[in-house]
């Protein structure tokens, strides 16, 4: 048995520490409400893995003038998601709005920040119908001077909410009049009501970053949403009716042949004779 | 019971062979057990690691389990159809052969769902399969015939068995006193009084006539699981009549096998004639002959139909590098040899015909694995970044062990059971004043002792 060293330094516990990347965005709302995105990953064992349960702080303004805009744990996807409202944002002398998100550090994983800037902007849609043509006026206006200045040359798209996410519907520019209009198409299915959710969109701009406007309109065939129960079929819930039909007569008949031959069987025992050996 | 002369004899000559055990008998059951032993040690590794330890994988998830299960509720077709048949047909011969044909049935029939257990990933999920049936699958409708099925051929054995079951509780057999009351409970009072005989055929008749069709739809269903399925080399009209006749067909010739081994063993000569080898042997060659029709018509067709899946198929059974040999020993001596065989008078005899039985029944168990793993090779869909371990199947050791595991206990059920009852049927002789004479038919010789 080796002796123990009474000056044996203590063991250096190595314990791996994990960097998390953060994937940061602002959008900024028709609303002039700005929503705050994150989606915090890490490199673990050569996997990108979603961290949960982190808590992040969003802030707004730099040095001096930074102020404390919310805290959100990330879910389960990893995201967190704050919604800025107009009154919470300051702006920088450009009209800049300078967000950041850090992460303080837990356990194993190390501290991080992110920084977004963008320029205050305001993305307005707005429904036009003429006879039977139906289209979107968009509209993107620079708020960074604080007069509201129309922005040219700025590519943009337009989509229709579904289900689970928004489908393209058309795309444009900016003109002169920071202005651009694309054509709805007619007899999308809508809901109930045939109402329909229409998005502009201007995703990751240089200058304003993204932005985001949405109306809804009754521009859409109604869709019922009442579940319809299918009709029995061979790949429906339930069977053709002749299915069961032909399954109860064919059991019935054999095991109605079975009964019949248990009851020969009690009536065999029932008749052995009493003066049996 | 009163016996008559003939029976007497029947039953002096078979007693012994249910009051003692002998040591052939223990050394036959020591070597089954210990297969079966092998078994339950791989279906331990199964059931623990899971079905990994198998060669089924992704694409061929259908593998050896699948063949032994068609292959045992094929064989059990014997009992139901041969004697469910002959006794319609109140064809005397059938008297001494028709209690191996129905331990055939009962016997195969336990073990054939077996398999199918082995097969299930999620076997604390069985009970959902009668709780949330779902009626418009085949899978379904398979539980419910062999369910059904398996409790009319017990049946239809219980019914030839009672008044056997009357004679060996008045015998004052040398057998364990539990045994005795077993007998007695099993007799269910039988004394042989008009109206008990009145019971006893109507139930039998009744039994007769319903086995024969539900063996038939029985058969069908377990075919339609192919049948029904698009996939090539599956999806044919001709699958259910071909499956009842494959059936019919194996369960004949697991029938002579078995009736060979009877007679050499427990010495049955003077009940097991060789007319019974050759009216079976003349039943195989017929039914030979049609499923030999029927596996032509089955790949001209698709052959011919030069579908692109449907060549691959052909392609893999027909090349000697993929499973050309096994197609070849399936055809050759499922179809032609058996027939040759019966064909010619100098080898219409029982060891001949009993030989061609044996290589006709493993050429049908080659056959139903063709049909199985081939099929599941030829992918509807390409398949991309699969390992080729996962396309190819193989079978692993465990499914070898639980195979000859199952093959095991079949061979020890009989064993068993011919301790419990006398093979040859005591009570059929009651209606004839003789056993029936050791007939000579043209061109073969009796069997020497």
């Amino acid at each position: 048995m080796a002796q123990t060293d009474s000056s044996a330094k203590e063991e250096v516990k190595e314990t791996t520490t994990y960097a998390p990347i953060i994937a940061f965005i602002s959008v900024q709302k028709s609303d002039n409400s700005v929503d705050l995105k994150t989606t915090v990953q890490a490199k673990i064992r050569g996997t990108l893995t979603k961290l949960t349960g982190l808590k992040i702080e969003f802030t707004v303004g730099t040095d001096s003038t930074v102020k404390k805009l919310g805290e959100v744990i990330t879910d389960s996807r990893g995201v967190a998601i704050l919604n800025c409202k107009p009154g919470q944002l300051t702006t920088d002398k450009e009209g800049k709005l300078n967000f950041k998100a850090s992460f303080a550090g837990k356990d194993s994983i190390e501290s991080a920040e992110e920084l977004v800037s963008v320029k205050r902007a305001r993305l307005e849609i707005t429904p036009v119908k003429e006879d039977s043509l139906l289209t979107v006026k968009v509209k993107l206006i620079d708020l960074s001077t604080g007069t509201g200045t129309a922005v040219p040359e700025t590519d943009l798209g337009v989509f229709v909410k579904r289900m689970f996410s928004a489908l393209k519907l058309g795309e444009g520019k900016t003109d002169e009049a920071g202005e651009a209009s694309i054509e709805i198409p007619n007899k999308l299915p809508g809901d109930a009501q045939g109402n329909i959710t229409l998005l502009a969109k201007i995703d990751e701009n240089e200058v304003y970053g993204n932005l985001e406007a949405a109306v809804t309109q009754p521009w859409g065939t109604p869709v019922s949403d009442e579940l319809k129960a299918l009709p029995r079929a061979l790949w429906g819930t339930l069977p053709p009716l002749w299915m069961p039909i032909t399954f109860l007569i064919l059991m019935t008949a054999v095991w109605g042949h079975y009964i019949v031959i248990i009851f020969e069987l009690f009536r065999l025992r029932k008749e052995e004779p009493k003066t049996a050996p | 019971m009163q016996l008559n002369s003939f029976q007497q004899k029947a039953f002096d000559e078979q007693r012994s062979h249910i009051e003692k055990f002998g040591r052939r008998s223990w050394a036959w059951t020591i070597f089954f057990l210990l297969w079966i032993i092998v078994g339950g040690y791989a279906l331990y590794l199964q059931i623990a690691d899971g079905h990994i330890v198998t060669g089924m994988r992704d694409n061929v998830v259908w593998g050896l389990y699948i063949a032994n299960f068609i292959f045992f509720i094929g064989i059990s077709y014997a009992g139901a159809v041969i004697s469910g048949i002959l006794h319609i047909l109140k064809v005397e011969w059938r008297k001494p052969i028709i209690r191996i044909a129905e331990m055939i049935t009962v016997i195969a029939t336990m073990i054939g769902p077996i398999f199918i257990l082995l097969c299930v990933g999620r076997l604390d999920r069985l009970h959902h399969l009668i709780l949330y049936p779902r009626l418009q699958s085949p899978i379904t409708w398979d539980v419910f015939a062999i369910t059904t099925y398996f409790t009319g051929s017990v049946i239809f054995l219980y019914l030839a068995l009672i008044k056997d079951f009357a004679i060996y509780r008045d015998a004052k057999l040398k057998v364990p006193k539990w045994r005795q009351k077993l007998y007695k409970v099993l007799a269910i009072g039988y004394r042989g009084t008009p109206s008990q005989n009145k019971h006893i055929a109507i139930s039998t008749n009744l039994m007769a006539i319903i086995i024969v069709p539900l063996a038939i739809i029985v058969h069908s269903v377990l075919s339609w699981i192919f049948g029904m399925t698009l996939r090539p080399g599956w999806h044919s009209t001709i699958f259910g009549p071909y499956f009842v006749l494959a059936a019919i067909y194996s369960g004949t010739g697991v029938l002579i096998m078995v009736m060979w081994v009877y007679r050499k063993m427990y010495k049955l000569y003077d009940y097991i004639l060789d007319k019974h080898f050759i009216y079976l042997g003349y039943i195989m060659l017929v039914l030979g002959a049609a499923y030999g029709y029927f596996t032509f018509s089955e790949y001209l067709t698709d052959w011919f139909g030069s579908e692109k899946w449907n060549s691959e198929v052909i392609h893999k059974l027909f090349s000697f590098s993929e499973y050309g040999w096994w197609f070849l020993f399936a055809n050759v001596a499922g179809i032609l040899f058996p027939m040759f065989i019966v064909a010619f008078p100098k080898t219409r005899k029982p060891g001949w015909i009993a030989i061609a039985s044996f290589f006709m029944v493993i050429a049908l168990w080659v056959k139903r694995y063709l049909i199985i793993v081939p099929t599941l090779e030829s992918p509807l869909l390409p398949m991309q970044d699969t390992r080729l371990e996962y396309v190819k199947y193989s079978p692993t050791w465990v499914e070898w062990a639980l195979t000859f595991a199952g093959i095991a206990t079949f061979f020890l059920g009989f064993i068993l059971l011919s301790k419990f009852v006398t093979i040859v049927p005591i009570s059929e002789f009651e209606t004839k004043e003789k056993v029936e004479e050791k007939t000579i038919v043209p061109g073969t010789e009796i069997a020497q002792a």
